[in-house]
């Protein structure tokens, strides 16, 4: 007999915890003792609160993937559930005029639908979950993309809507809170007092031996699968109550971010297995761990790497303490424990080999300059300024890096630089609300989301902490200044005048954006449009591809543009990976009649401006940029920037200028064949 | 009985003969719609485009018939590929840095296989800590900086596109052949199928289900590096985030393709048309001007459709065949 079904003849550690979540428990008190040493006011209760509030939509999402995993299924599609629920209501509440009430239940219905197409799927046709949440993984997002086209951004919703996410009961309770307990609750009851509960263990346990018992499996599994589309449509108004904002790339990645921690808190993947306890403190594990390193200054990367390490450590441990019973119904391996752990040892030893010749590799061939990185010591009374990119890990914004830390070497200010490492729009919120809570002096933002970060740039400014932007601007009201190096009007307009003065002013384009859903691009699209319309009458746009922000995807789309479009004659990237793939597919293609120009860094594009592939690039100087936002920030923390002034010194840049509350880098700069190498970003 | 015999050929080869339908159906419309679809230009662009998706689903074609899952490729594919970049850089010639991308990739393969063989964590938790750690570790590093200035003969090899071209195909149809040849014929191959089907009845065959497992995951890495460098020398600059999204497509490819993803049944040729398949889809709605915009969708309506008019399919003949045994 494999792994028995808990039954009350075992002893009460097994009892209280038959998965092995002792060592998630010590786990998470580490996490806790760790940070409370080392990160800012880690360990206060608006914090822990704070914790709570961000794990609520993912919590929805693991309880929900609880019960679905332990009938050994899976949901992949609860993220882009989300995406299309968030889109459902805002279209619901917006464009066909519903009160808020009626919008989220048509919401809640859409979340229901879409978990009855995936349980109709899966148990009346008996298609592994893995393929049907696998297709409406896509589908739904897709749905949902193609509802907003990308573009449309649901916002300025109702007081009351917003309150749901973002206000407290009493000053401290988030107000999402009771939504998050009640599910537990409601997951507790349904997986560990109901009769429904212990058979899904059974059918999780053996589909076929459950319906010998006379459990009706098709329905039981049904029943989860419908649950979790309405968990996720939950989640779905809970995230745009709390970002202020629903748009079709909502809870993008979060359907990992769950399964991870599901199977921490010690969830069987092939079912059978699994608490509703166990998934919290997986959950908790987690997003403990995301707000200690912001708190304490460290790169959000290790994220990844810890959860990683962690995940397969709890369950390496949670197998060895389960050991022999478990292990000799099992599968044996011929194999000797002292073997195994030689050859473990050996492939560990190698990996670790490989990476560390790769980081010295690469370290190797960075300039000397910029490897030092003054992040991270907090001591003294320095001022310490927070500055965030869009993305981390875009070259474009590693550049402005750069130009950032060595105005906080100038200025003798500590400089944070962190932000998002993914395309989840959420992500912002959280890295800006942990700076508060660690109460930074200044924050600096380039806003990828400006309905959702404006809010909580507000409390920020509340709170006495100074609130610049930069790259892209908050709500006016939401920061003191707005670094300006360019208005998208200012980058749509000069992109299309080039293409008008390369084309002629008479011919066909297209464009290769980011992601679709991408809101500064497709801000630029739009003055994109607008230009054209009323000056370029004889330029015509012809399709509008996505990137993805991936080089290789743009070679190939470009590749296929030009094929179906064979009278196109200039491609217009506006994302920095997608010049260099669309240049590379142009002169791929042996065509010397088609222009690419874009928006992108000069040095991913050299090569094909000096070959003549590519025409021009439009950009700012990066660094310059960089350096100006913490450079004003230290200036702002000093209070040496008065209100009204018109200008003010800015270190190696000279004399700036002051137009109200921007502060003007300059307009965009055009890059060709003559400047280009006078240029290192 | 020779009808109980062909029952059984169509059987057994039912999702290859649905996905070939499919693809015809999809030529048809191309045919009348946009000729220009079938030049000798797109059809090298297609193929080249899909060759990384392709080498990598042979692998992952071998760990779902094992019954394990490997969702960390495209965070191998690209540690690979930058592997591949800095090494040319570093000066060692661009073959060379290829394989030193394989071995980084049989490396890392070779880490999830001992987690998953030796240590028993499920592959689907080990490889989605890999995939999260990897993806990350190299982020933290390099800080998104795309591994350029690459010596001249990096690009292409140093030859000519067309000559570059032929040995990636090449390669990819030796690996494919190889790897489909093997899974019927040797030992090995049926090892394979065998730990998949039964780990217990496998090991009272004499086989050892763990070493199996290892050796698979591995060589999937392996062939990620493979990929990962051919797919760098069509250009030449390295960006560091390669193969985002890739888990998925192979992993889409290779379950369109018919393999079970509860192990021991599918083959190389179901891979290869599902590869097929998802990779004409994309190009084909660009042809027919449907906007991007709506493309995400149509795609996965095409795969649940794919995969249910099969399931129906199947239902409908157990439903039959029960009913000719009732009577």
């Amino acid at each position: 007999m494999a792994a028995l079904p808990p039954s009350d003849r075992r002893p009460w550690r097994d009892r209280w915890s038959p998965n092995g979540e002792w060592v998630l428990l010590f786990a998470l008190v580490l996490e806790t003792a760790v940070f409370s040493a080392f990160g800012r006011n880690f360990f206060t209760l608006g914090n822990f609160f704070e914790v709570v509030r961000l794990s609520v939509e993912l919590g929805l999402l693991a309880l929900a993937l609880t019960p679905v995993m332990i009938t050994g299924g899976i949901d992949l599609s609860v993220g882009s559930m989300m995406a299309l629920a968030a889109v459902v209501f805002g279209a619901a509440w917006r464009d066909a005029g519903l009160p808020a009430g009626a919008a989220i239940a048509l919401a809640l219905l859409a979340g229901c639908a879409g978990g009855a197409l995936n349980a109709l799927l899966i148990t009346g046709l008996g298609i592994p979950p893995i393929i049907v949440t696998l297709g409406s993984f896509s589908m739904f997002r897709g749905i949902a993309e193609g509802i907003t086209r990308g573009a449309a951004n649901y916002s300025n919703f109702p007081k009351a809507l917003v309150m749901l996410g973002q206000g407290y009961w009493w000053g401290v309770l988030p107000v999402q809170l009771p939504i998050l307990a009640a599910a537990i609750a409601a997951y507790a009851v349904l997986l560990h007092r109901s009769a429904i509960g212990r058979t899904l263990y059974a059918v999780g346990f053996s589909p076929a031996g459950a319906r010998y018992a006379g459990i009706r499996v098709a329905r039981r599994v049904a029943l989860v699968y419908f649950l979790s589309g309405l968990a996720a449509s939950v989640a779905a108004i809970v995230y745009v109550a709390h970002l202020g904002q629903a748009k079709s790339d909502a809870g993008t990645g979060y359907e990992l971010a769950a399964i991870t921690a599901v199977v921490l808190g010690g969830t069987s993947v092939s079912g059978g297995r699994g608490t509703v306890w166990g998934t919290l403190l997986g959950l908790f594990s987690i997003t403990i761990l995301q707000n200690g390193l912001r708190l304490a200054a460290l790169p959000s990367e290790l994220t990844g790497v810890l959860t990683g390490a962690v995940l397969v450590l709890a369950i390496v441990l949670g197998r060895l303490r389960s050991s022999p019973r478990a292990r000799t119904s099992e599968a044996t391996t011929p194999m000797k424990n002292s073997q195994l752990a030689i050859l473990c040892a050996v492939i560990v030893a190698a990996a670790l080999l490989v990476a560390g010749t790769n980081i010295w590799l690469v370290r190797s061939l960075r300039p000397p300059g910029a490897a030092a990185s003054p992040a991270g010591s907090t001591g003294g009374r320095r001022p310490v300024i927070a500055m965030m990119p869009k993305a981390k890990g875009d070259p474009y914004f590693t550049s402005c890096r750069t130009g950032a830390e060595e105005a906080a070497r100038e200025t003798n200010v500590d400089l944070i630089w962190d932000g998002p490492t993914g395309l989840d729009p959420a992500r912002q919120n959280e890295v800006v609300e942990s700076w508060i809570t660690r109460r930074v002096d200044a924050i600096a933002v380039s806003v990828e989301n400006q309905a959702g970060i404006s809010t909580v740039l507000r409390k920020a400014r509340e709170r006495g902490i100074r609130v610049l932007t930069w790259d892209a601007d908050a709500a006016p009201d939401a920061r003191d200044y707005f670094i300006n190096q360019a208005t998208p009007e200012g980058i749509g307009f000069t992109l299309t005048d080039e293409a008008a003065r390369l084309l002629g002013g008479r011919g066909e384009f297209a464009i290769v954006t980011g992601a679709l859903s991408a809101a500064n691009q497709n801000q630029w699209i739009a003055f994109i449009r607008r230009r054209l319309a009323a000056q370029y009458p004889h330029l015509k746009l012809l399709d509008i591809r996505p990137s993805d922000d991936d080089r290789d995807k743009a070679f190939a789309e470009t590749q296929t543009i030009l094929k179906v479009h064979p009278n196109a004659r200039l491609i217009m990237g506006i994302a920095a990976p997608a010049v260099p793939g669309a240049a590379e597919a142009v002169r791929q293609s042996g065509r010397k009649d088609v222009y690419v120009i874009g928006l992108s860094l000069p040095n991913l594009c050299k090569r094909y401006v000096h070959d003549g592939v590519v025409q021009s690039v439009v950009l700012w100087n990066t660094r310059d940029l960089g350096y100006l936002t913490v450079y004003t920030a230290a200036r702002l923390t000093g209070n040496a920037i008065p209100a009204g002034a018109t200008s003010f010194a800015a270190g190696r840049l000279g004399t700036i200028e002051v137009r109200g509350d921007q502060v003007i880098l300059g307009k965009p700069f055009i890059f060709n064949r003559a400047n280009i190498d006078q240029f290192d970003f | 009985m020779r009808q109980t015999m062909r029952h059984v050929m169509l059987d057994s080869h039912r999702r290859e003969i649905s996905l070939v339908a499919a693809i015809l159906a999809i030529a048809a419309v191309m045919a009348i719609a946009a000729p220009g679809f079938f030049t000798w230009g797109n059809e090298r662009d297609l193929v080249m485009a899909n060759l990384p998706v392709l080498i990598v689903a042979l692998g992952m074609t071998l760990v779902i018939l094992t019954g394990q899952i490997d969702i960390s490729v495209g965070s191998q594919f690209a540690i690979c590929s930058v592997a591949a970049g800095v090494f040319a850089r570093l000066g060692m010639p661009t073959p060379a840095a290829c394989l030193a991308a394989c071995l980084a990739g049989a490396a890392m393969g070779a880490l999830n296989g001992a987690l998953i063989a030796y240590a028993r964590v499920p592959s689907i938790v080990v490889t989605l800590a890999t995939m999260v750690a990897l993806r990350d570790g190299l982020r933290w590093v390099t800080e998104g900086a795309w591994v350029a200035d690459l010596p001249r003969t990096f690009q292409w090899f140093g030859r000519s596109q067309a000559a570059s071209e032929g040995i990636a195909m090449a390669v990819a149809a030796l690996l494919a052949a190889g790897i489909g040849w093997g899974l019927r014929h040797l030992a090995a191959g049926r090892a394979v199928y065998a730990t998949g089907s039964s780990a217990r009845a496998a090991r009272l065959a004499g086989i050892r289900p763990a070493h199996v497992i290892f050796a698979v995951l591995a060589l999937t890495g392996a062939l990620t590096g493979c990929a990962a460098g051919l797919n760098a020398v069509r250009f030449n600059q390295v960006p560091a985030n390669a193969g985002l999204g890739l888990e998925m497509q192979t992993i889409a490819a290779v379950i369109v393709g018919g393999t079970a993803v509860t192990g021991g049944r599918g083959g190389i040729v179901g891979t290869l048309l599902g590869v097929a398949l998802l990779g004409i889809i994309g190009p084909a709605l660009t042809y027919l001007g449907i906007s991007a915009y709506w493309e995400r969708a149509l795609q996965g309506g095409i795969i649940l459709a794919a995969v249910a008019m099969d399931a129906v399919r199947v239902h409908a003949r157990e439903h039959g065949s029960l009913a000719a045994e009732r009577s």
